[in-house]
């Protein structure tokens, strides 16, 4: 589905700075991928990247067998908008629109009709139990629930490839563990793959692998077994062997 | 560092945020000041031109400086509101409200100072330009030469930096009572969606409709009475406009999901309708005052051409020369020798005017013969009469309506047989202020005796044109001023004495529309952090740059010509009512002058879009 061939990253400037060394990346179709790291180890350069945001210095990204750097511009936002889906960690919902309109804007852009975009947001709104705020304006909803619309908008053109960028950052730990065990169960249902950049273990738990990444090189990788709970232990381990102190795993991100 | 080095580092070191605003200023500094080095030119206010004139300058300068005031004050608030959130981080340090108060007062003198210098400065070297087009609107004899304006540089430096000074006084008080909250929070706070109400809605319409309709059916003097009222109708008529209505139009786009959910209008009117609040202040002033602009121009230009076609109506011929005196031989002569002199070649008439008495006034009533020879002078077709019957004769341009009067009356012959006008034409053969009969020849005999009668002479110049102005000057410093009339003469005096006026209109008439300009300018930037952090999301999801410029394209247009358009049907109007009042088709000045603006509204647009486009993407 998702591979990365031996990506580096240099940022030019006055002082150039390598934020990614020689990074190998695969994931499979339906997977759930967790990166994780300290801060400023290049996991938001990486997902940037992959989400065609970005783009590598070597090496190249193939999504399904297809490398999208190679596109023009405009064929690049548009198989952002059909290919990719975005999670952020400030929802990035616009404050102009109603929820239901922020869900379907993908949809309006490329035109499709208002009668199948009106189906498909309350097909995905009923599975992720936000119907009731449909109607609502950004700021009269909470952080749980933004953060759920943004994953709505993010899934209505049923993408084959869900990014997330600390989906979990902004939330208290209800709704962050609302918020995952929602991805869970889309990425289990609806078999989409995902991958999610993160700080939190516990929302990291939620994956099937984490790969571990330091100072932009590959660190290591564990898999999760049947329990979420002792991978969630051994997550805490990998972290701790990463180096560096516990407060370098707060959610505070540069 | 020292709170007054703290507020001075802020401007200084801060320029670019600062730019908008001191470029605004440094704008209105330079305006006035061009005028003033205008105004108080030797050539102007020396014993060439009598009081009046300097009277207008005057008053005009005063127009700007009022003017100038409230834009340099808008233009400052606006530019507070931009530094909300500045305020806010200060007053989380610990900055108490009086202390803001201070800074922005000390910040705000500091850029008032800057800009009165290099707005002087900038004039100064402006100023041979500005001479050089005033010149040439203007018809004066001497030449506007280029002089050192310490006059013009004493008032507009003691004038400005009073104003500067009232301004930072008032300003500060913009700034009271915000909590804190509020300020740190800035843009994010929702300022809600404006609601539209329905009676306000449907009176806007009505307003608008009812001081049009008055505007446009009023004729003659009816106009001036009716200015007052429909100008505060359709001020507020506007204003509702644009609060109202369209907040009203566009929740009803907005509730058709079939164009609301299609493609970029979600983005397009969503921003729309959350930003009509702030939009529909701007949108106001910068209609009425776009408004007063092209009526003010329109009206001046209009105005000169009811002037000049009145006479060249009126006077069809190079020069005539019409006397119920004795020394007509000796003056025709005189004239004669004089085109001689000046190498002119003319064709020329000479015929008797009879007036009679009809209905009470003295109508003029030429034979058919006497007619067709003046209309062969300026090349009009002859007409050709039977006997008994009567042409009435009507000026083309300017009718005061006498035309039908003269349809319902009769002419007696000495035999006593009643002539009934019938058919109606359009000359401008014969000088007369009213419209006139032509009789066949044989009828002119078989008139009674007149009630008086005049001498006619015409001349029309078939070469040499180009010295009938050296002509002119010597037969009107030899002839009578009432029997005389050369049409160049006449006009190159009419144009002397409105030269100024004009001037000065189309002065200020440019500085309230590029002012217009500058508030759209001011309304747009505002919004360019929001609206870059907005596509900045839009874009990660996937937007291509088309769809981009396509949304950025409508939003700055609808911000450009919205407020232009409405401007545009008011100046339309106002024109059209003008037109009335002369009883005078004004229609191809009215529609020169708006086209012009809409001209340079158009430039205008392409420019500010193509930077802000460039910005938006720059910011992706």
């Amino acid at each position: 589905m998702l591979k990365v061939k031996q990506v580096s990253k240099i940022y030019e400037g006055k002082i150039a700075y390598r934020a990614l060394t020689d990074i190998n990346l695969t994931i499979d179709e339906g997977e759930f991928v967790g990166i994780m790291g300290p801060s400023g180890s290049g996991k938001t350069t990486l997902l940037n990247m992959i989400a065609t945001i970005d783009e590598p210095t070597t090496g190249e990204i193939l999504i399904n067998e297809r490398n999208p750097h190679v596109l023009k511009k405009e064929a690049l936002a548009q198989f952002r908008r059909r290919e990719l889906g975005f999670v952020f960690q400030d929802f990035n919902l616009l404050h102009t629109l109603t929820v239901e309109e922020n869900i379907v804007l993908p949809l309006t852009l490329d035109g499709k009709k208002v009668k199948e975009m009106k189906d498909k947001a309350y097909e995905i709104a009923e599975k992720l139990g936000i119907t009731g705020i449909m109607k609502k304006r950004t700021y009269e909803i909470s952080g749980g629930q933004a953060q759920r619309a943004a994953v709505a908008r993010a899934m209505i053109h049923t993408p084959k490839l869900l990014l997330a960028d600390e989906p979990t950052g902004n939330l208290d730990s209800k709704s962050s563990k609302d918020v995952m065990e929602m991805l869970e169960s889309i990425n289990k249902t609806e078999k989409t793959t995902m991958m999610l950049v993160t700080h939190d273990a516990q929302a990291a738990s939620y994956c099937n692998r984490v790969i571990f990444i330091r100072d932009g090189k590959f660190y290591s990788e564990i898999h999760r077994g049947d329990n979420r709970q002792a991978f969630f232990q051994k997550i805490i381990d990998t972290l701790s062997l990463l180096g560096g102190d516990a407060h370098d795993l707060s959610s505070v991100r540069v | 560092m020292t709170f007054r080095q703290f507020a001075f580092n802020n401007v200084i070191r801060n320029k670019r945020l600062y730019a908008a605003y001191f470029l605004s200023s440094l704008f209105t500094v330079m305006v006035f000041f061009t005028f003033s080095i205008f105004a108080n030119h030797p050539a102007l206010s020396g014993d060439g031109m009598n009081s009046t004139v300097t009277k207008g300058m005057n008053a005009a300068a005063g127009i700007i400086y009022v003017f100038s005031f409230f834009f340099v004050l808008y233009s400052m608030s606006s530019f507070l509101q931009s530094r909300k959130k500045e305020f806010g981080l200060l007053m989380m340090q610990g900055m108490s409200m009086k202390q803001i108060r201070l800074m922005v007062f000390l910040e705000n003198m500091l850029i008032g100072f800057l800009a009165t210098l290099s707005g002087i400065l900038l004039g100064v070297v402006f100023a041979k330009a500005i001479l050089l087009l005033a010149e040439n609107v203007l018809i004066i004899e001497r030449a506007l030469s280029f002089y050192f304006p310490v006059k013009a540089i004493l008032i507009t430096f003691i004038s400005f930096i009073i104003l500067f000074f009232f301004i930072s006084l008032f300003v500060t008080y913009v700034l009271r009572s915000k909590k804190l909250i509020e300020l740190i929070k800035g843009n994010k706070m929702s300022k809600g969606e404006p609601k539209a109400n329905l009676f306000l809605t449907m009176l806007a319409v009505l307003l608008l409709g009812a001081g049009y309709a008055v505007a446009l059916i009023a004729k003659g003097l009816v106009v001036v009475a009716a200015m007052v009222p429909v100008i505060i109708v359709v001020c507020i008529g506007t204003y509702l406009l644009f609060t109202q209505l369209s907040v009203y139009i566009i929740r009803r786009l907005k509730k058709n999901e079939r164009v609301f959910w299609f493609k970029t209008n979600m983005l397009l009117f969503s921003d729309l309708a959350f930003r009509m609040k702030d939009n529909a202040r701007t949108f106001f002033m910068v209609a009425m005052v776009s408004t007063v602009a092209f009526s003010a121009i329109g009206s001046l230009f209009g105005f000169q051409t009811v002037l000049t076609s009145n006479i060249k109506n009126v006077n069809s011929t190079t020069f005539s020369y019409k006397t119920s005196e004795e020394n007509e031989v000796k003056n025709v002569e005189f004239i004669n020798q004089t085109l001689k002199e000046e190498k002119i070649e003319a064709d020329s008439e000479h015929t008797i005017l009879r007036y009679f008495e009809v209905g009470g006034d003295s109508i003029l009533i030429a034979g058919q013969s006497d007619f067709n020879r003046f209309a062969a002078l300026i090349d009009e077709d002859p007409i050709d009469l039977k006997d008994g019957q009567v042409m009435t004769v009507e000026f083309e341009g300017t009718n005061f309506g006498q035309t039908k009067e003269l349809l319902n009356e009769t002419i007696t012959l000495k035999s006593g047989t009643v002539l009934k006008p019938k058919e109606v034409i359009h000359s401008k053969a014969l000088p007369a202020t009213d419209s006139y009969f032509i009789v066949s020849d044989e009828d002119y005999q078989k008139l009674p005796e007149p009630e008086f009668q005049e001498s006619y002479y015409a001349w029309q110049a078939t070469d040499g044109e180009e010295r009938v102005m050296a002509a002119s000057e010597k037969l009107y410093k030899e002839l009578p001023r009432y029997e005389i009339t050369s049409v160049d003469y006449e006009i190159y005096e009419i144009m002397k004495g409105y030269g100024p006026i004009l001037f000065v209109g189309l002065f200020i008439g440019i500085v309230f529309f590029v002012s217009a300009g500058s508030f759209l300018y001011f309304r747009l930037y505002m919004d360019l952090d929001e609206d870059k952090q907005k596509f900045r999301s839009i874009s990660k999801m996937g937007l291509t740059e088309k769809e981009l410029k396509k949304v950025l394209n409508r939003q700055t247009m609808i911000l450009f010509f919205a407020p232009i358009l409405v401007a545009l049907i008011h100046g339309a109007v106002a024109l059209t009512a003008l037109s009335n009042l002369f009883y005078f088709n004004l229609f191809k000045e009215s529609v020169a002058v708006l086209s012009v603006f809409l001209a340079i509204q158009v430039v205008y647009f392409f420019i500010v879009r193509f930077f802000y486009t460039k910005q938006i993407k720059a910011s992706i």
